[in-house]
């Protein structure tokens, strides 16, 4: 690569790939150092369980953005090759002599395999075309093999699912893996290096022409390319990479069931790219990220973890298709122009009393839950840091004129955001 | 003579009752420059889709340098040296005017569905691309999207992606169409420039462009070549002048 980053000034192409070696390194520098300092900030078993989820989720939203972002191919189906991937290591687990000559990091391997297998049948059809039919095939494939795991017991385990012990495996240089930080290693290993993996493919001919598919098959068909080899070797890609998240899986919670498979895991992991941003690589990453949270952190603090992940989700679709990822991205241009400072003040203005008057809003939500399903004669209730009657008029005032005034207040500042944002989006103007 | 680079023999096209393309026989020679005229509806578009396997053909076959090319798909067709454009601009909107040339050169460098190549570290795809991109003078657009692009410049783009694989046959759908005079003869003199040597078959409406290009030309009317030949020998034509002329001047009034 050394030959390639020299710089000559009167060749923009050549600049223009030196500047963009060491942008796109950058990132990922910063993505191993986090990855291996986590543990030492979050040092709770809790916390690493959380960060475990949350790697996996990445692992699997970046396979699914292959084909949702890349590819261009909605599937309703895909926790189906995560799960299979993650039942076949359960299996391997299980079977004590091999098992027991096997190094446990190896695992994730084999998963993706089984996934990349089951990817390589399924796809020999669902590829020939995108859109509606892909998304239909998808969804009836999903569902068949989520009801087989009740049919082939063998296999899926029926209704208590498959259970195993990875300390079984061949101790890999002295280490069992019977403690969550080993664990953790493992699966930032793992995140990593499939992370690293799928960027590359996003850079390789057949990662590209995947882009050219998803924007006009039909030119690329007139370029020398089926579109329906492009869309099948993605495919395949991603199925070996949501195997490996199955793999992760297995071995993070050491027992796989139908719900790794369903059509509602399959809904989550399109939530949560989607949610990330499907137009940019890292979006997917943000979206496991945040979801995770919202799962794992606000489920603690709250019953209705699910209404709000999924008016996030709506919100998100209404109001930024790009995404969390989308969302950043849209301050580059402002950036570029040393305009960012622009906004600073109005966004205080605005965000910071919308903010507060969701919070509000929450309230409200929260105290006519407790209303309509506390247990009979409870009536007390705590919700930020405050306990009150939830059965008496105050409370509820008081939430409906924070939601109000914090409402109606981004309201009156919103034109002023708008201009901002216009003015830093402009080059020179008023300064 | 030499094999020629395009050879119809009685193609047709039905679309249920209704004949689109009632029986062309045809041959292009290599490096010729050839240009097919005729009223709106006279199937002009509906022939590009028949030789490029857009639609199968009722009945009859076209040979590529004297290859059958009956049953093969769009991607088959262009491995073979054959590339076109389209009549509404068919580009790669979302990606950048860079890549969307790029895309045009990976399965000629023979890249096929590779995915243990970068496509950044191939020096000669970018150069390549770049080169391409200054032939159409598209290199101050490099890395803005495609469909951020004028459309003159969407155009120029368009046929920039035809030519970039470096097929030997070039099939232009109106490139000019929609354009004002300065840009169409900035079209015109990129198209003398991009298919020198090469063989051009395009259809156009603007007959400035058809006789200052066209070493031959084919009058298509109700799916029939009335006329082929030599651009002042077609214009002489009485039978060309009744059918197609004619049929401009109803257009007109």
């Amino acid at each position: 690569m050394s030959d390639q980053i020299t710089t000559d000034p009167s060749k923009p192409a050549q600049r223009m790939r030196a500047g963009s070696m060491t942008l796109t390194l950058g990132p990922w520098i910063v993505a191993a150092i986090l990855l291996a300092a986590l543990p030492f900030i979050f040092t709770s078993n809790s916390g690493l369980t959380i960060m475990n989820q949350m790697w996996i989720t990445v692992v699997f939203a970046l396979a699914y953005n292959m084909l949702l972002g890349q590819g261009g191919m909605l599937s309703f189906g895909h926790a189906v090759y995560a799960g299979v991937g993650g039942f076949a290591c359960m299996h391997i687990m299980n079977a004590s002599d091999f098992f027991a000559s096997m190094p446990l990091p190896l695992l994730p391997i084999f998963g993706g395999l089984f996934g990349m297998g089951l990817a390589l049948i399924v796809g020999a059809f669902s590829t020939r075309s995108a859109g509606t039919v892909f998304a239909m095939i998808s969804l009836g494939v999903g569902e068949l093999i989520a009801a087989c795991s009740v049919i082939i017991v063998a296999f899926f385990g029926g209704e208590e699912g498959i259970s195993g012990d990875r300390g079984e495996a061949l101790p890999f240089f002295g280490l069992n893996f019977w403690s969550q930080i080993e664990v953790y290693y493992l699966t930032a290993f793992w995140v990593f290096i499939s992370a690293v993996l799928m960027y590359l493919w996003s850079r390789t001919p057949v990662g590209r022409m995947a882009n050219a598919v998803r924007d006009n098959p039909e030119r690329a068909e007139f370029l020398g390319y089926s579109s329906r080899w492009v869309r099948f070797y993605s495919f395949v890609a991603s199925g070996f990479f949501a195997g490996v998240a199955g793999g992760l899986f297995a071995i993070n919670y050491e027992i796989l069931t139908e719900e790794n498979l369903n059509a509602a895991s399959s809904g989550v992991i399109l939530l949560v790219t989607f949610l990330g941003g499907v137009g940019f690589f890292f979006g997917p990453i943000l979206g496991a990220i945040v979801f995770t949270l919202v799962q794992t952190v606000l489920s603690l603090e709250t019953e209705l973890w699910a209404f709000y992940a999924g008016s996030l989700f709506v919100a998100t679709v209404m109001f930024f298709p790009g995404g969390l990822a989308g969302l950043i991205m849209m301050h580059v241009p402002p950036l570029r122009l040393g305009k960012l400072g622009v906004l600073t003040v109005p966004y205080i203005k605005t965000l910071i009393p919308a903010a507060i008057g969701i919070l509000g809003l929450c309230s409200l939500v929260e105290m006519t839950f407790h209303y309509r399903h506390a247990a009979t004669g409870d009536h007390e209730m705590t919700l930020f840091w405050t306990t009150f009657d939830s059965h008496t008029i105050l409370p509820w005032i008081i939430a409906g004129a924070v939601t109000l005034i914090g409402l109606g207040i981004a309201r009156t500042t919103a034109p002023a955001l708008k201009e901002a944002w216009n003015d830093a989006n402009t080059a020179g103007g008023k300064r | 003579m030499s094999t020629p680079a395009l050879e119809l023999t009685g193609l047709t096209k039905s679309f249920g009752k209704a004949e689109i393309i009632r029986g062309i026989d045809l041959s292009i020679g290599k490096a010729e420059r050839h240009a097919i005229i005729g009223p709106n509806g006279a199937g002009k578009s509906t022939l590009f889709n028949l030789i490029t396997a857009r639609f199968a053909p009722t009945s009859g076959t076209v040979k590529l340098h004297g290859e059958d090319l009956t049953g093969l798909q769009p991607f088959q067709i262009n491995r073979k040296g054959l590339s076109r454009s389209f009549q509404i601009t068919n580009i790669f909107p979302k990606m950048t005017v860079f890549e969307n040339v790029r895309c045009a050169l990976l399965w000629a460098q023979g890249y096929k569905y590779s995915f243990w190549n970068l496509v950044e570290r191939s020096r000669r795809l970018t150069e390549g691309a770049d080169a391409i991109l200054d032939q159409i003078n598209l290199l101050p657009r490099r890395d803005l999207p495609a469909g951020m692009l004028s459309y003159a410049e969407q155009r120029a783009l368009e046929i920039g992606i035809t030519i970039a694989g470096g097929a030997d046959v070039i099939m232009l759908d109106e490139p000019t169409a929609g354009m004002s005079h300065s840009e169409t003869d900035y079209i015109t003199d990129l198209i003398l420039k991009v298919t020198e040597g090469k063989t051009l078959i395009m259809v156009e409406h603007d007959m400035g462009v058809v006789f200052g290009l066209a070493d031959r030309i084919s009058v298509l009317v109700y799916g029939e070549i009335i006329a082929t030949g030599k651009p002042e020998d077609v214009r002489g034509d009485p039978k060309v002048q009744e059918a197609y002329l004619g049929a401009a001047l109803e257009e007109e009034h």
